[in-house]
């Protein structure tokens, strides 16, 4: 009788748990999977009804989503490798012993704790073409002579809202590299320094192999939250000028915005089956033995 | 086992994605679909006079000003109306139309009030769902009925894309421009009376001032963002053209127009991505000296300019069109009280509830009778607006219009105003996408 209470009571214990991650994240997945075979458009409720594969049909034939996902790869491959490369510096920056380093480190966390939304607005001021900061020093310094509508034009809206994101994401990955630098052991670098090893033999011998695992969850996560990312793109472009920022999150969120869930549930799923092949192979090998 | 981890993990994260679109079912999959029945057949279950009777009804408002004069006005109703109704406003906020997206969430999971403010482009998602009480009947009795336009009852109708009127008009905005009296004095141009005086007027306003070889005032605030379709609606009527088919040749010159004028520079540079805020900042800084809205915005206007701004309907070339915004009331088919519900709407159609809000906020009355106040004869804006208001109209309301207005227009003209596409097949693309 006492055997039996045991193995029921692990499950009693998860279950609140494991009801509301099927209820918050199991339905609505499978919801949006059957969805994706329904030609499901809110504008025109009598016509519900599944259409098979047609709703993929017209996803791959559709030069926007191709357009949207090549975006995509570019968004989430230059936001997050920079977002890496400057969180990186930042960590090792902050992890030296300076003055003010407290201080230094609270600052650093601000644009990881200012709403996207906000983070949307005050670039899109920055960017303005009329009116924007960033014209006005570029011009003071003597880069520009006449201002950039960065925003406007097809060639720098997109370079521009990349830029933000990374701005965004710098202090995520600084706060986590931070967090594993201060959990090696200084006899690491002793025995290294003991052995005559450089500054860059330390870090790529001994710090960054320590990081392993810090470095591929965070940057997984990094991969997953930018490429869903929708509020910094929306409120900065709306995906514009001419589709051209616009990732495919947010062709997603503008389709269901357009009722046409469908479509939207579509998209939703091809982004998973995408963001699945990354991740997938990617935990896989972090927890590979060496 | 950590492989296996590993994967159900990673599965878990990715799911995030289809758990956001998945949730956006919540309320749209039960449809409940009640035929609409005609008004009159519903009006035996109405309570009698004498029994109390309490109205919801769901409104927004631009800013805290105007959702006082709401609450004062529902107020003066529930004291006047002398049919013990009651009438309870719940304020919502328009988030850039999220509002008509709630309110269909709260009326199809069998909630929502039983009228609302509303706006036409969300008709067709509601006719569609039979979620509207038809007001055919109570129009046709409605003694009223006159002091409104006919023709605004025509676009009702129109939005619903039935024979039946299912919106009760409430007040309108009427697009016109706005212009600097003094930039217009100093480049030596006169209000413009025809299309090409508006065209020519816009090239000459464009002008490098201090003489540095930049231009530091255009002739036309461009809107090339969400929400520009209206005023570039103006050209392709200008014309000749028309929205039922964008794709005549008098509507690609339309378009073309709208192309030169960003190319040759007369408008910012900044057009492709300038909304509402833009064009407003812009002609308030002295950037621009003519950009097109409606009376929402005379008040700032006359704020920072005084007498030094201006407005004239947007001028007629072959053909001639403005932009009518729009805001109605509507009564749902669930609404239990629909006589009562009725009283409400014409008071703010006809009644005191109609000049009242209209001289708070400044928009155009649809009630003959409130037109001929002085306060709207005499203001420079409301003139314009009246003035404009005969050939108003709006965009054809098909179900694909939302999208079209939001993701369509704004980045196919983007694409013909930076080259990417001519005006012919960025006309094809409109057209296309409007009328798939």
């Amino acid at each position: 009788m006492q055997k039996k209470k045991m193995t029921i009571w692990p499950y009693l214990l998860i279950a609140p748990a494991l009801i509301i991650v099927l209820a918050v994240v199991f339905v609505p997945a499978v919801n949006a999977i059957l969805m994706s075979f329904q030609n499901y458009d809110l504008r025109r409720p009598n016509q519900i009804g599944f259409v098979g594969f047609d709703n993929y049909v017209a996803v791959f034939q559709d030069p926007i989503f191709w357009r949207s996902l090549w975006k995509t790869i570019l968004w989430v491959v230059f936001g997050v490798g920079f977002q890496f490369v400057f969180g990186f510096a930042l960590a090792l920056l902050l992890n030296k012993n300076f003055k003010g380093r407290g201080i230094a480190r609270a600052v650093s966390l601000i644009p990881w704790v200012t709403p996207g939304v906000l983070i949307g607005l005050m670039w899109r001021w920055i960017y303005d073409g009329n009116y924007g900061v960033l014209n006005d020093l570029l011009q003071k310094v003597g880069i520009i002579s006449d201002n950039i509508p960065f925003l406007a034009q097809q060639t720098t809206a997109f370079p521009s809202v990349i830029v933000t994101i990374i701005w965004q994401g710098i202090p995520f990955f600084a706060l986590m590299l931070l967090a594993g630098l201060q959990g090696i052991p200084g006899e690491l670098y002793e025995a290294a320094d003991i052995d005559g090893a450089t500054y860059f033999q330390k870090l790529f011998q001994v710090t960054i192999p320590s990081l392993k695992n810090t470095i591929f969850v965070t940057t997984l996560l990094r991969i997953i939250w930018v490429a869903n990312s929708v509020d910094v793109i929306f409120n900065m472009t709306e995906g514009g000028p001419a589709y051209s920022s616009q990732t495919l999150s947010v062709y997603i969120f503008n389709k269901g915005n357009s009722l046409n869930l469908g479509y939207a549930s579509t998209m939703s799923v091809l982004l998973t089956l995408l963001l699945s092949l990354v991740a997938v192979p990617y935990l896989r090998n972090m927890f590979k033995k060496d | 086992m950590k492989k296996l981890i590993s994967t159900a993990l990673a599965l878990v994260l990715c799911a995030g994605t289809l758990a956001a679109c998945g949730g956006k079912d919540a309320g749209g999959s039960s449809a409940p679909a009640s035929s609409a029945t005609p008004a009159s057949s519903a009006a035996s279950s109405e309570a009698t006079a004498n029994e109390p009777v309490t109205i919801t009804h769901w409104y927004w408002a631009d800013n805290s000003e105007y959702s006082a004069v709401m609450q004062e006005m529902v107020k003066d109703f529930n004291a006047t109306n002398g049919k013990n109704i009651t009438v309870v406003a719940e304020e919502y906020p328009w988030d850039g139309g999220k509002y008509s997206e709630n309110l269909f969430t709260a009326v199809m999971g069998g909630g929502g009030p039983d009228t609302a403010s509303w706006k036409l482009t969300a008709t067709p998602l509601f006719t569609a769902n039979n979620l509207l009480a038809n007001l055919d009947d109570y129009v046709a009795n409605w003694a009223d009925k006159d002091l409104i336009e006919p023709s605004l009852y025509d676009v009702m109708k129109q939005a619903s894309g039935t024979d039946s009127i299912y919106v009760m008009p409430w007040n309108t905005q009427v697009l016109y421009v706005y212009y600097r009296p003094s930039m217009f004095k100093e480049a030596g141009v006169e209000v413009p009376k025809t299309y090409d005086d508006f065209l020519t007027a816009c090239e000459k306003l464009t002008r490098d001032t201090n003489g540095d070889g930049k231009t530091d005032v255009y002739g036309f605030g461009m809107r090339g963002s969400k929400g520009g379709q209206e005023p570039w609606g103006s050209f392709v009527q200008a014309r000749g053209g028309n929205f039922e088919d964008f794709t005549t040749p008098e509507a690609i010159q339309g378009m073309q127009d709208f192309i030169d004028l960003y190319t040759k520079g007369y408008v910012p540079p900044t057009a492709t991505a300038d909304g509402f805020n833009e064009i407003i900042a812009n002609f308030k800084s002295g950037k621009t000296a003519m950009t097109v809205h409606h009376t929402g915005s005379s008040a700032e206007m006359v704020d920072t300019f005084g007498d030094d701004v201006a407005a004239f309907p947007f001028p007629a070339g072959k053909g001639q069109w403005t932009s009518m915004g729009d805001t109605e009331n509507v009564m749902f088919e669930s609404c239990e009280n629909k006589d009562a519900a009725f009283e409400w709407m014409s008071y703010l159609a006809t009644g005191k509830g109609q000049e009242t809000w209209c001289v708070a906020t400044g928009n155009v009355p649809v009630s003959k009778e409130v037109q001929q106040l002085p306060q709207f004869q005499e203001d420079r804006f409301m003139k314009a607006s009246i003035e404009g208001a005969p050939y108003a109209g709006i965009f054809p309301i098909l179900d694909t219009t939302t999208e079209w207005i939001s993701n369509v227009w704004p980045n196919t003209v983007a694409a013909a105003l930076t080259g990417q596409m001519t005006a012919e097949q960025a006309m094809q693309e409109l057209q296309k996408a409007l009328y798939a």
